[in-house]
């Protein structure tokens, strides 16, 4: 093969090494959810790969618009990292490429400027960030959204604002409820763990958190939430602004500084991943470096905490429940959460878990792709519903909170009837049915 | 925009057309990377219907074209060279039907082949071929490049498989290749078909059969700290006679970089090699097959020997072995994986030279290999952007090539040829032997439009220049090569080989045919066959295969027709004609020409008796299974000619699965040579498969070379007889059902019952036959006896122990009556009850046996009213997939044909026998006029 100069400076040549790791093998086409739905070589991780080399290798443009459109549809969702026998890791450098990109000053649609404009001037403030979705929780539980859904009068909104509203409902509490103030009533407190509240999640599933930290000091480990911690940047990074993820990730390395080495603990695996790869992504920082790989080691999924503390199980059960587990792409492949959450849910008093075919497949939410790419996410989206259909399960859990409202957000639209949580949260209720809780 | 685009767009719409050159890029290559040519567009049809309507498109505007699957070949097979059009199925993945019963599946070419085990899996069947890819390739590309896997070595690859093949020609017509019964009549077009790498045509949909899923696997890690040591052991493993399911290697630094990845298994990273050994099969006797393995490793220096404990341990060891390739992407940027067979008993020897070339050249090269099948891949390491040593890979890679072919092996066991070998096919094939090739290629791809450039290097110095056009695309040029240090983009195809200079029949004066003959083969070997006084033909028996080819250049010059024979147990095969001038007998070529025992591996010359053969690879207890009918008297050369399966080809495989290379000597004494001498082998296009069953019309069939399998240590008989024809029935399809593993489960009308001696009353009756171990015989005879009584709800049956004879003179059965009428039929298997029963009354009165397990009735009746039997032969052949008559009065077969075939599959025949025997010198046995 001749000797090509290459004309990146930018991201992805840092990543060069990881490009050639690629043997062009091909064992990650199936996995990848875009790959399976085009059948186009493009659309898969091997031939996304492929763009890239050939942008370094300067016989693609980095603003082209092939380019853009196939990195642009990728879900991020990483399946192609567990299928990849050579190692290669695809997030970083999806990353890296999306970083090039944005540098390169791409014409972009409206869509992704005002994410990049919400992503710089919101969500890098927590302030503002807090504002922000306390609006959009006054809307949500004003049920306007769910009387548009209902009435089907949504239809006639465009597409993606009808999409919008039926993720924000999504993040409602299936049961009506919201964020309760209990704590455990027998807490031993062996271990302290960190949480890492996540703006979405707190922002809109703040039962999710509190239920994490009842479920662990019922298991025996205290929770702090450490002050000053911000977004994890993810979205960030996902949409090409490394320098904005990195700002965030230095906040929150500094801001779990201060109990020594107790675990991070997350409920939500695109944070979780994002917080694993501080590592890598301030790899290149003298002050940062030591403290971000630090860092990192010490984050892990509830479920994976639980697993060092154990779980206990208490009865009694809510009756004939049929739930299944959707793995949230980060947690699998970011986290490497394979098995924990399902011993988790494994341990729900009066539970039958059933699998879940293609479990391990994204859903096609995918941070805001569902915004960005709406044709494609929903025809992921759609394969993932019938094969929940199939199941016969009334409860789908996932441990992330971009999925669960996803989720939520396709079967509502689908018309289905189908409870979506987290998985927490039904260990929590029966930990509740149990009379393990007091009120505070 | 390009015109043709916009042509294509309005085929298919234009979401199934990608066209932007950018776009276009990612199609450049497959799962090698040294070669690079971009296509001019890639369409996704999503039937077979679009599929055509582009095809004809391209025909039309004589644009070159290539299909694709998943893009995961290693040959560069699925590149558009010459600016192409790229035909990519992926969006062709549906199941289109599982058979349960049949255990058949029609699936779309674009469905991955793990795919299909999945979707059979709760039936408890699978489908076998399982390269290391599986979790992606399609089985469209497997039948183009007819692929391999670690279960190969036990029930072979891809060909073996695939039953039927729904293809578009490459002028956009569509034909329907193979079928689904035991037998589909005329050239084994499909058998052809697989391994053509895509330049016969674009499959669209396969039937493959299914494989239930063995009830007992065990397999087993063997780790040593000597790789001579492991590669030893491969041998004396398939020497003593066992057949693992699986059995492969994998070598330290392999061992290393696997262990590394997200594929690890536990294999210990301080051995130098280790064998993965899978046993599967019953579970009554596995233990001591594990046993002898164990022992075997053992005694050859295996550190340890351990034994999958799970299911799931199972799975990840196989997963390990089967990312082995892409882990070694974590040591090295670049990997050329070669793909080379050679006979087992050589692994060793070549196993060590592979690396020591690697070192001579200052490159790393590792292995991990289908060992079992003498398969190696060797992976070779390098840095791409090192011009220098991209220089050396290839000059390392040849020289591993070579020392394989010097070893007796070949170039390609499983990945193809492509773009990447086709400089190395002349190491195996010599230019006569690749024009044949050319020429038959001619038959599916008149144009030179599919796939070109690939598989055959381009023939230098061609004797026959006027016969060769060169095929010009009319859309060379209009796309820039990328960078293009690809192969020269031109092929050039004989389109007709009947213009070439052969003499066409001018006076050349009167010549004495019977001493011309004795000229050739000495007076005292040329003979007479008269009728009423005349003689009607000539009998020459040569000698020698160069006496052969001077009586067929003999018989092109004076146009002389020539009938190949060997026993002549046959002759008046297929449609009634005119008798050959020369019948040419093989009888006096019978030598045993070679024979491994510790390869299983024998060459003979076509005239040696299938029973002489046998007794001689005997003596190393070792045979050719096989029991076609007249196998008492057949020569090898007449078996597969005639490709006949017998009752054993259940459990054994009809003849063309055990045959790995032949000689033949075509119209005009061209003498070829097709396949090579190891079991697994894809350079270039399977011929052998051609020869058998084509009854002598392409060329004389002089020299074989087959697969062989350890004589079973014991095999008997299950007898089981009544009254009721359809209870029996019911038992034998129960039994062929079952999880048991008869060779042959064959229904015996009564008088054949009496006529061979098993009965003596008026019963119908069943014969199922067992082999393998003491242990695994007495299982199923018991668990068989059992099953049968259950349906029969009476204790109807003995056991015969001594079976041999029996056997035999079942296979040498033939009609006994004044007017000999004998056919065969072939219908799905779940269909056979009901074909037996239009038989009227069974056939009680008949003589006839049929296979339970693959649907096969063969009939011996009597002709005397040829009315009553035409009637009754046609209402047959319209209940059954296919009804061959064999054997009755030429006005009957002329009034019926012989054969019932298909007219797109007559079509394809007859451009074959037009280009192989463009004068008609062999017998026309098949009528090719509708
Ligand atoms: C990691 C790895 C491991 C492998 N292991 C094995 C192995 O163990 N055994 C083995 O045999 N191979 C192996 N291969 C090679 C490869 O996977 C096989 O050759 C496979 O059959 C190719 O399938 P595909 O769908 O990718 O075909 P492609 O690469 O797309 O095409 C292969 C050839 O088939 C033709 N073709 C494709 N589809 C059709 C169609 N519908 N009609 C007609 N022609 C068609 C193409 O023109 C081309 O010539 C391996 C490859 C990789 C990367
Ligand atoms: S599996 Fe890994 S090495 Fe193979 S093509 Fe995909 S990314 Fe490349
Ligand atoms: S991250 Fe997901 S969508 Fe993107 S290439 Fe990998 S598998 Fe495909």
């Amino acid at each position: 093969m001749p000797e090509r100069p290459t004309q990146l400076t930018g991201a992805l040549a840092a990543e060069a090494s990881r490009l050639l790791a690629c043997v062009h093998c091909g064992l990650c086409l199936e996995a990848c959810p875009t790959y399976v739905q085009t059948g186009d070589e493009n659309d898969g991780p091997r031939g996304r790969i492929y763009l890239m080399r050939a942008v370094g290798e300067g016989r693609l443009a980095l603003a082209s618009e092939t380019f853009t459109r196939h990195i642009d549809r990728c879900l991020g969702c990483r399946a192609c990292e567990g299928a990849c026998p050579a190692g290669v890791e695809y997030g970083h450098l999806l990353e890296a490429a999306r970083a090039d990109v944005a540098a390169g000053g791409r014409k972009a649609g409206w869509t992704s400027r005002a994410l990049r404009f919400a992503l710089r001037h919101v969500w890098s403030h927590p302030a503002r960030l807090r504002a922000a979705f306390a609006l959009a929780r006054l809307l949500r539980d004003s049920r306007l959204p769910n009387l548009l859904l209902s009435t089907k009068l949504s239809r006639l909104l465009p597409a993606r604002v009808e999409l919008s509203l039926a993720l924000l409902e999504g993040s409602r509490a299936s049961n009506g409820e919201g964020a309760r103030e209990e704590t455990a009533a027998t807490s031993v407190e062996a271990e302290v763990a960190l949480l890492f509240e996540g703006c979405v999640t707190e922002g809109l599933f703040a039962r999710v958190n509190r239920a994490t930290a009842r479920v662990l000091e019922a298991n025996g480990c205290g929770v702090k939430s450490p002050g000053g911690q911000v977004c994890c940047g993810a979205l960030h990074a996902h949409a090409g602004d490394l320098e904005g993820a990195r700002k965030l990730a230095r906040r929150n390395v500094e801001a779990f500084e201060t109990e020594g080495r107790a675990p991070v603990v997350t409920n939500a695996g695109g944070c979780g991943a994002m917080l694993v790869s501080y590592a890598h992504l301030l790899a290149g920082e003298e002050e940062y470096a030591a403290r971000a790989r630090d860092f990192s080691s010490r984050v892990r999924d509830v479920s994976q905490q639980l697993e060092a503390t154990g779980v206990r199980s208490a009865g009694p059960g809510a009756g004939e429940v049929k739930a299944t587990y959707d793995a949230s792409c980060h947690l699998l492949h970011g986290q490497k959460a394979q098995a924990e959450p399902l011993r988790v849910l494994g341990r729900v008093a009066g539970l039958e878990l059933v699998p879940l075919e293609g479990a391990d497949v994204c859903c096609g939410g995918a941070g805001v792709y569902n915004l960005l790419e709406t044709e494609m996410s929903s025809r992921v989206l759609a394969e993932k519903l019938k094969h929940v259909g199939e199941t016969g399960a009334g409860v789908l859990a996932t441990g992330n909170p971009g999925c669960h409202m996803q989720l939520a957000a396709g079967a509502r639209l689908a018309g289905m009837k189908l409870r979506v949580v987290h998985p927490v949260e039904l260990l929590d209720e029966s930990y509740r049915r149990a009379g393990l809780y007091r009120k505070r | 925009m390009d015109t043709l685009v916009e042509k294509l767009r309005a085929t298919l719409g234009p979401g199934q057309v990608v066209s932007e050159p950018e776009e276009l890029l990612v199609y450049e290559c497959d799962g090698l990377t040294h070669y690079r040519h971009r296509p001019r567009a890639v369409v996704f049809p999503t039937s077979t219907e679009e599929a055509a309507e582009v095809l004809r498109l391209l025909a039309r505007e004589r644009v070159p074209l290539v299909p694709r699957g998943a893009g995961t070949g290693l040959s560069g097979g699925a590149l558009a060279v010459g600016g192409g059009v790229c035909i990519e199925l992926a969006r062709m993945r549906r199941v289109l039907k599982v058979d349960v019963e049949n255990r058949l599946a029609v699936v779309e070419a674009g469905v991955v082949n793990a795919h299909v085990s999945r979707a059979v899996a709760r039936h408890g069947l699978y489908y076998v071929p399982d390269p290391s890819s599986h979790g992606s390739c399609t089985v469209g590309g497997n039948v183009g490049e007819n692929a391999g896997g670690i279960h190969c070595l036990k029930y072979g690859t891809t060909t073996d498989h695939v039953v039927g093949a729904r293809v578009v020609l490459p002028e956009g017509r569509v034909v329907d290749l193979g079928g689904a019964g035991a037998e589909s009549p005329g050239y084994d077009l499909l058998g052809l078909f697989v391994g053509s790498e895509g330049t016969f045509g674009v499959v669209t949909e396969v039937t493959v059969r299914l494989t239930p899923v063995p009830p007992s696997v065990r397999t087993l890690l063997a780790d040593f700290l000597r790789l001579d040591d492991a590669s030893r052991a491969v041998s004396a493993i398939i020497a003593e006679g066992l057949t693992p399911a699986g059995l492969e290697m994998v070598d330290g630094a392999t061992i290393r970089a696997v262990e590394a990845s997200v594929f690890a298994a536990g294999m210990p990273t301080d051995a130098e090699a280790a064998l993965l050994v899978e046993l599967d099969g019953l579970e009554a006797g596995m233990d001591e097959e594990v046993e002898r393995v164990r022992s075997i490793c053992t005694r050859h220096g295996a550190r340890s020997v351990k034994l999958a404990a799970d299911e799931q341990e199972r799975k990840r060891l196989w997963a390990a072995r089967k990312g082995a390739f892409g882990a070694m992407g974590r040591i090295t940027p670049d990997i050329l994986i070669q793909d080379a067979v050679v006979p087992r008993s050589r692994l060793p020897e070549v196993l060590a030279a592979t690396y020591r070339i690697g070192a001579r050249y200052g490159l790393r090269v590792a292995n991990v290999f289908h060992a079992g099948d003498g398969n190696l891949h060797p992976l070779v390491c390098f840095d791409s952007r090192d011009a220098a040593q991209v220089e050396r890979v290839h000059e390392a890679g040849r020289e591993i090539m070579e020392t394989c072919v010097r070893a007796g092996g070949t170039i390609t066991g499983e990945h193809g040829v492509g773009l990447d070998k086709s400089d190395y096919l002349p190491l195996v094939f010599s230019e006569e032997d690749m024009r044949a090739m050319l020429k038959v290629r001619a038959a599916f791809d008149p144009a030179g439009l599919c796939n070109p450039g690939k598989i055959i290097p381009v023939l230098k110095g061609c004797g026959e220049a006027r016969a060769v056009a060169e095929v010009k695309s009319a859309a060379r040029g209009t796309v820039e090569e990328n960078g293009s240090n690809g192969k020269p983009a031109q092929l050039k195809v004989e389109v007709n080989a009947a213009s070439s200079n052969v003499l066409t029949g001018t006076a050349r004066g009167p010549l004495d045919p019977a001493s011309a003959l004795a000229g050739v083969v000495g007076r005292e070997h040329v003979g007479a066959v008269t009728t009423g006084g005349d003689t009607s033909a000539l009998v020459a028996e040569p000698a020698t295969f160069e006496e052969v080819c001077e009586v067929l250049r003999l018989a092109e010059g004076e146009r002389w027709t020539v009938t190949p024979a060997g026993a002549c147990a046959w002759l008046d095969a297929g449609e009634a004609q005119e008798p050959s001038n020369v019948i040419l007998k093989t009888t006096r070529m019978a030598r045993l020409v070679e024979h491994e025992p510790a390869d299983l591996v024998a060459t003979a010359e076509a005239g040696m008796t299938l029973a002489d053969f046998n007794r001689a690879v005997g003596r190393a207890g070792q045979w050719l299974p096989l029991d076609p009918p007249g196998a008492d008297v057949a020569t090898l050369g007449g078996v597969l000619a005639a490709g006949t399966v017998g009752a054993q080809g259940f459990g054994y495989g009809a003849p063309r699965s055990h045959v790995l290379g032949m000689r033949v000597a075509l119209a005009g004494g061209r003498l070829i040579k097709a396949g090579g001498r190891v079991v697994k082998n894809v350079a270039g296009y399977d011929l052998c498969k051609l020869f058998t069953g084509s009854h002598g019309t392409l060329g004389v069939i002089l020299e074989v070379t087959f697969r062989l399998r350890p004589r079973p240590r014991r095999e008997a008989t299950l007898v089981a007889r009544t009254r009721d024809p359809r209870a029996l029935f019911e038992a034998a399809r129960a039994l062929a059902g079952s999880q048991l593993l008869p060779v042959a489960v064959e229904i015996l009308s009564p008088p054949l019952a009496e006529e061979l001696g098993v009965i003596d009353d008026n019963d119908f009756v069943m014969l199922a036959r067992f082999a393998g171990t003491e242990g695994a015989v007495d299982y199923q005879l018991a668990r068989a006896a059992e099953l049968v009584e259950g349906v029969l709800k009476e204790r109807a049956t003995e056991r015969v122990e001594e079976d041999e004879a029996l056997w035999a003179r079942l296979s040498s059965t033939q009609s006994r009556g004044d007017v000999p009428l004998e056919w065969r039929a072939s219908v799905l298997p779940s269909a056979l009850g009901a074909l037996l029963a239009r038989l009227g009354n069974y056939g009680r009165a008949l003589t006839w046996h049929a296979g339970a397990g693959d649907g096969r009735l063969r009939v011996f009746d009597d002709a005397r009213d040829v009315e009553q039997a035409l009637t009754n032969l046609r209402e047959m052949r319209r209940a059954a997939r296919s009804l061959v008559v064999e054997r009755a009065p030429d006005e009957l077969k002329r009034e019926l044909g012989a054969w019932g075939l298909s007219e797109s599959n007559t079509l394809l025949m007859k451009r074959v026998k037009e280009q192989l025997d463009p004068l008609h010198t062999f017998a026309q046995r098949f009528d090719f006029k509708f």
